[in-house]
């Protein structure tokens, strides 16, 4: 009997399918992974698994029972859990509130020692102990009084993972649960999974990280456009092979970048003791100073929420600084707006896709313009030119391979790699001095992932000054002249891109000096 | 004396209809649920009660039928903004014109100016006084001499703290609106949830409607509310959505009215402006407390709401 | 072909609402015992088969188009300028001050004077909300939706004191002066603020399809983050989008005042309101220049029509406003779009609603 075993499951959204005839069968206290490409439809599957989503076809069983699930509660009392890539938490509630989410516990009124009846009024002491008493038996680290909001991504985590244990699952999901962390807490999270299938836990990883496989689970189920194109024992396959049947192709994990020596080059983009505040008066960026030379990438590091993203906002003028100062060429540009950014030769590739850098309800000429669309040669006297948008358009869709179904579509409509090549066209050329580069790469394709590099590395070489920051620690190694690593709103430290090692990256990382 | 006397039983006669609807639509703001058509459920509100008190010629009735219309109108709002996903800014300004119409339609139908009940209910008869309170200078009229529903709005504030932060109903409404999601995947539907929210403001709609007009006046006239349901929404927003809060605008709102009423006695020829003091209130408070805000955050530029 | 389908969605879009609501109505009509067929007959012969009722029905479009133009550019911008009403109304009663007032200019200077004071008043008043909004983030929809019940009381005390013509039975102001109205042209109610107004259009329809203005407008309304991160200042934009909103609106209450009514008083705008008329245009229009001319012709015929049923039927006129009403309500939904349309929904509701009944779609 198989803990979980999916017959046939599809999933289809009108014309679009995401899942097609999908069969697994997923044995009792074992680790399966099930990898695949960003977007080969490995959370439809899973949210399937853990009723987020209806199947449009095919059986569905747990136990050796077929199973419906009209929500996720019903996932759960079959035993199913899950922890979700995008936590599902609610930050302004405590830990203990967060993990009796849905099953609260309630203060019992006894009357003159008579059997007390369950008031609607919820016992928050109660609560409190009962969830204590399951974070020690489990040993982990976390306070049950902290409020969410103001926890590590890692304890973020661990909540999650309590949450699905305390309502007693057998079986859990983690969908790209490395994603956020460093190095260290990645070890210490395979670890723990080792540990919870000592006591008989079934897992299922959802990853596209091929180290984390190897090491970790004990089957593998590969997934490509929806469809499943591969079953392995772990042991008997080896990460070339998974990677030649996720993408279909050999891939060039490492990037060739040719080294340069940049020490005699020309500083172009300066910033010193930049600092700013978030709404609560708290300092989330403390004394930044960095230079960026000419054909020069300098890469940040750092867990998220460490300060990177209000850099970026600071930097791209979406944010008031405090303090400190920035300078272009030598022109004071500190808390410029981004139109006069852009006007002055800077390129921004926001962090958040479609928040910043997209309108997803525009068409797809019209997101190649903006932030453009004051050039002389796009508008005149207020009005548009809708002739040269569109030979605009049509020029930077072949230039940059974007692949696009409708001419005249809306961006909704695009892949996430597409869509982020609309934003890495718009940007990259219009011939900017300095580049900021904001997580180019997360959520994108593989063909995506190695073309943006490409493009990144001719601009190096065009002698643009180029920031690069990013969660992926990958990218940040293999892109970067120097790094430098965020801790909590600070830099705490500056390698260089060479031989920087993830071992010590992880360690500044996680705010502990570099030796 | 008098003066004083007057404004604070005023301000406590104005404060009522508008605690109300605060409270009744702090569940749906809670909830991610803006509720704009509070306007309309109040004059709902006010016009059925006045209309099923004629027809029924008992009070309690009258009010009995009218939160059920109301809580109609709550279903329609709900089932528009929230199963058929509607703009509910736009559904609310819907319900506010519809019920503002529908009214003066019927009353023109009736061939009726106002709706008049005085004959069937004796408003001085409803003033609850309160025994040896009633003769203490100045906190007797504070806290003596108000109708059932005044009482029973003040009581509202504490009852809707409890229930919005002890019990598991009040939880669950923050977190459907604070992460719909995280509510999904424990199994809480945030349908239920959001729809129980503005069902609940319906409900406390329709009673302050009923407070304003047959409560306090035996008398319905033609959009009486006045812009009382949006005051409310500025009074939500000012206090964070948080009840006492919020009802402490309210009852601020309800001080601007009530001086405006006592001192537009004194004002000679232009007693007739002192009515825009409580608007131009609002628009003041809401600018202090939005600029105080905008001034905190670092962050430019603006978010969909 | 796709860009057809487009179309076609957006006109399925708004018939569906308008026979809903045109429906409901009649069984309101039905309910208080008229006959719901007669009554509708009624309207549209009065208002649109008869050469004099449609000029008529175009005289009263006028405004409609104009209030329908002003909510539509700041509703596009996800600007919820509720105070349209107000700036009308607050236009036109000093349009009518500077008729009454001034004397001995030419007409064409004098209309000019009037019309150019109710536009500087509108936008002036429109200032007040766009500075909150653009540099405080103070919550335009209430703080003009308050502004409109300050509106209603300073013009309520104007007209019962220094303006009120005492010669006339309720509270009005003095009438204006020949020079500052709008003559009957072609003899028909149709006057040249009926041109003025299709000249405002023209242009709105240029800003909408084909200005920077208007990419950006669209822009702010989808993704105000996005704009703000490409560079369109936004605060600065509100603030533009708002003055023309309120000129237009200010016209519209000055050429109200000074085509129909050339005095003002304290129902000038109607019930619910010019403005208010306005909202439900802009959404009947889906917030596009050509879908705001229709919808504005549209609904004037209805009110135009309205005036006629009272006299040949016992259905009171206000009739109109409970199917604008239901109207606003029904337009709210977008019953058919790319994903997702009015059928499946429902469906899904109901799969939901008895979830016993699981069946394969």
């Amino acid at each position: 009997m198989y803990a979980i075993e999916a017959v046939n499951l599809t999933k289809k959204y009108g014309d679009f399918v995401a899942n097609e005839d999908i069969n697994i069968s997923i044995e009792q206290g074992e680790i399966t992974a099930i990898v695949g490409e960003n977007g080969a439809g490995k959370t439809t599957l899973m949210n399937m698994f853990f009723g987020l989503q209806r199947p449009t076809g095919g059986e569905l069983k747990v136990q050796g029972k077929e199973v419906s699930f009209n929500s996720s509660l019903d996932a759960i009392n079959c035993g199913l859990g899950m922890v979700h890539q995008h936590f599902k938490l609610v930050p302004s509630l405590t830990v203990f509130e967060n993990i009796l989410l849905g099953a609260e516990l309630k203060k019992n009124f006894g009357i003159f020692g008579k059997a007390g009846f369950k008031s609607p009024i919820i016992d928050r002491s109660l609560e409190r102990k009962t969830v204590q008493k399951l974070i020690d038996d489990y040993k982990f680290e976390l306070n049950s009084e902290d409020i969410v909001d103001s926890i590590s991504i890692g304890a973020k985590q661990r909540v999650e993972i309590l949450k699905m244990l305390y309502r007693n699952v057998d079986i859990l999901i983690f969908d790209e649960p490395t994603a956020v962390l460093t190095p260290q807490e990645v070890d210490e999270l395979l670890a723990s999974f080792k540990e919870l299938k000592n006591q008989g836990k079934t897992i299922i990883l959802i990853t596209h990280k091929l180290r984390e496989v190897m090491e970790v689970s004990d089957k593998v189920v590969v997934i490509k456009r929806g469809r499943v194109v591969g079953t392995r024992n772990t042991k008997d396959t080896d990460a070339a092979e998974l990677a030649r049947l996720m993408v279909g192709r050999e891939v060039i994990l490492n990037v060739n970048k040719e080294d340069r020596d940049t020490s005699r080059s020309k500083v172009v983009y300066s910033v010193k003791n930049l600092s700013t505040v978030n709404n609560f008066g708290k300092k989330v960026l403390d004394d930044i100073s960095f230079d960026i030379k000419e054909g020069e990438i300098l890469g940040v590091a750092g867990v998220e929420g460490n300060g990177q993203s209000e850099l970026v906002r600071v930097l791209s003028g979406l944010m008031e600084s405090t303090g400190g100062s920035v300078s272009l060429h030598n022109q004071d540009i500190t808390n410029w707006w981004p139109g006069e950014l852009r006007a002055s030769g800077v390129g921004i590739v926001p962090e958040d896709r479609y928040a910043q850098g997209l309108c997803k309800d525009m068409t797809i000429s019209d997101n190649l313009i903006a932030g453009y669309h004051n050039n002389p040669c796009l508008c005149k006297n207020g009005l548009l030119m809708k002739k040269e948008i569109e030979k605009q358009g049509d020029r930077l869709i072949e230039k940059y391979d974007i692949r696009i179904a409708e001419r005249n579509g809306n961006v909704s409509q695009l892949s996430g790699g597409n869509a982020q090549k609309i934003i890495v066209a718009r940007e990259f050329d219009s011939d900017p001095k300095l580049l900021l580069v904001s997580q180019p790469t997360r959520g994108v394709d593989i063909g995506s992932i190695e073309f943006i590099h490409r493009k990144i590395l001719e601009l190096r070489a065009a002698g643009k000054a180029i920031l690069l920051v990013s969660s992926e620690l990958s990218e940040i190694m293999n892109l970067s002249d120097r790094i430098i690593v965020m801790y909590k709103g600070k830099i705490v430290g500056e390698l260089p891109g060479k031989n920087a090692g993830s071992e010590r990256l992880g360690l500044m990382m996680a705010g502990l000096p570099a030796e | 004396m008098n003066l004083l006397s007057n404004i604070l039983y005023d301000m406590i006669y104005h404060s009522a209809p508008l605690i109300l609807a605060v409270l009744g639509g702090l569940f749906a703001h809670k909830a991610n649920v803006l509720n704009i058509g509070l306007e309309g459920m109040m004059l709902m509100g006010a016009f059925s009660s006045t209309l099923f008190v004629m027809l029924t010629g008992n009070l309690w009735i009258g009010i009995l039928l009218s939160v059920f219309c109301t809580l109609i109108l709550g279903l329609i709002f709900s089932f528009f903004g929230i199963s058929l996903k509607s703009n509910f800014i736009i559904t609310g300004f819907g319900i506010n014109i519809f019920v503002l119409a529908l009214s003066s339609f019927m009353l023109k139908h009736l061939q009726m100016a106002n709706i008049n009940v005085s004959s069937i209910i004796n408003v001085t008869g409803l003033k609850i006084n309160i025994p040896i309170i009633r003769d203490i200078p100045v906190l007797g009229s504070l806290l003596s001499g108000h109708t059932a529903i005044t009482y029973l709005s003040f009581i509202l504030i504490i009852v809707v703290s409890i229930i919005m932060y002890k019990t598991k109903f009040g939880v669950y409404v923050r977190v459907v609106g604070e992460n719909e999601e995280a509510a999904k995947s424990v199994g809480i539907n945030g349908t239920y949830i959001k729809y129980a929210a503005v069902l609940i403001g319906a409900a406390l709609c329709a009673l302050a409607g009923a407070n304003l007009a047959v409560e306090r006046m035996a008398l319905f006239t033609n959009n009486m509310t006045a812009g009382r349901g949006f005051i409310a929404i500025a009074a939500i927003y000012c206090g964070g959505a948080k009840p006492v809060k919020s009802s402490v605008y309210a009852i601020i709102f309800g001080l601007a009215k009530s001086l405006a009423i006592n001192l537009a006695l004194f004002a000679g020829p232009v007693s007739g402006l002192f009515e825009v003091v409580p608007y131009l209130m609002i628009v003041v408070v809401l600018f202090a407390v939005s600029a105080l805000e905008a001034r905190r955050t670092k962050i430019r530029g603006f978010k969909l709401e | 072909m796709k860009k057809r389908d487009t179309i076609l969605r957006s006109i399925y879009n708004v018939l569906f609402p308008v026979i809903g609501a045109l429906f409901l109505g009649g069984i309101v009509i039905a309910a208080i015992g008229e006959n719901p067929f007669t009554t509708y007959a009624i309207m549209i012969q009065k208002s649109l088969l008869s050469g004099g009722g449609l000029l008529k029905t175009l005289h009263f479009a006028a405004p409609l188009i104009l209030t329908g133009l002003a909510i539509a550019i700041t509703f596009k911008a996800n600007i919820f300028n509720m105070g349209v009403e107000g700036q009308a109304v607050l236009g036109a009663f000093f349009a009518g001050v500077v008729g009454f007032t001034v004397k001995g200019l030419p007409p064409v200077l004098h209309i000019g004077l009037c019309v150019l004071t109710g536009m500087v008043v509108g936008m002036l008043f429109a200032l007040i909300p766009a500075v909150l909004k653009a540099y405080f983030n103070v919550n335009e929809m209430v703080v003009t939706l308050m502004l409109n019940y300050v509106v209603v009381e300073i013009v309520k005390f104007l007209s019962q004191g220094v303006f009120k013509d005492p010669g006339s039975g309720y509270v009005s102001t003095y009438p204006i002066a020949d020079s500052a109205m709008f003559k009957k042209l072609f003899n028909s109610d149709l006057t040249a603020f009926f041109f003025i107004a299709l000249i405002v259009f023209g242009l709105m329809y240029v800003v909408f399809k084909y200005s920077k203005l208007g990419y950006e407008v669209t822009a702010i309304g989808k993704n105000p983050e996005f704009s703000e991160a490409t560079g369109m200042k936004v605060s600065r934009k509100i603030m533009t989008i708002m003055l023309i909103s309120g000129a237009i609106s200010g016209l519209a209450g000055a050429g109200f005042l000074m085509s129909e009514k050339f005095r003002f008083t304290l129902d000038f705008s109607g019930s619910p309101g010019l403005g208010w008329d306005g909202m439900l245009i802009a959404l009947l229009g889906s917030h596009n220049p050509v879908g705001i001319l229709i919808a504005a012709i549209f609904y004037s015929a209805l009110k135009t029509g309205s005036d006629y049923i009272s006299v040949f039927t016992n259905v009171p006129k206000d009739i109109v406003g409970v199917i604008q009403g239901m109207l606003i309500l029904l337009l709210s939904v977008k019953f058919l779009n790319r994903n997702f349309n009015l059928a499946d929904r429902l469906k899904a509701i109901w799969k939901k609603a008895g979830s016993k009944g699981r069946k394969a779609l």
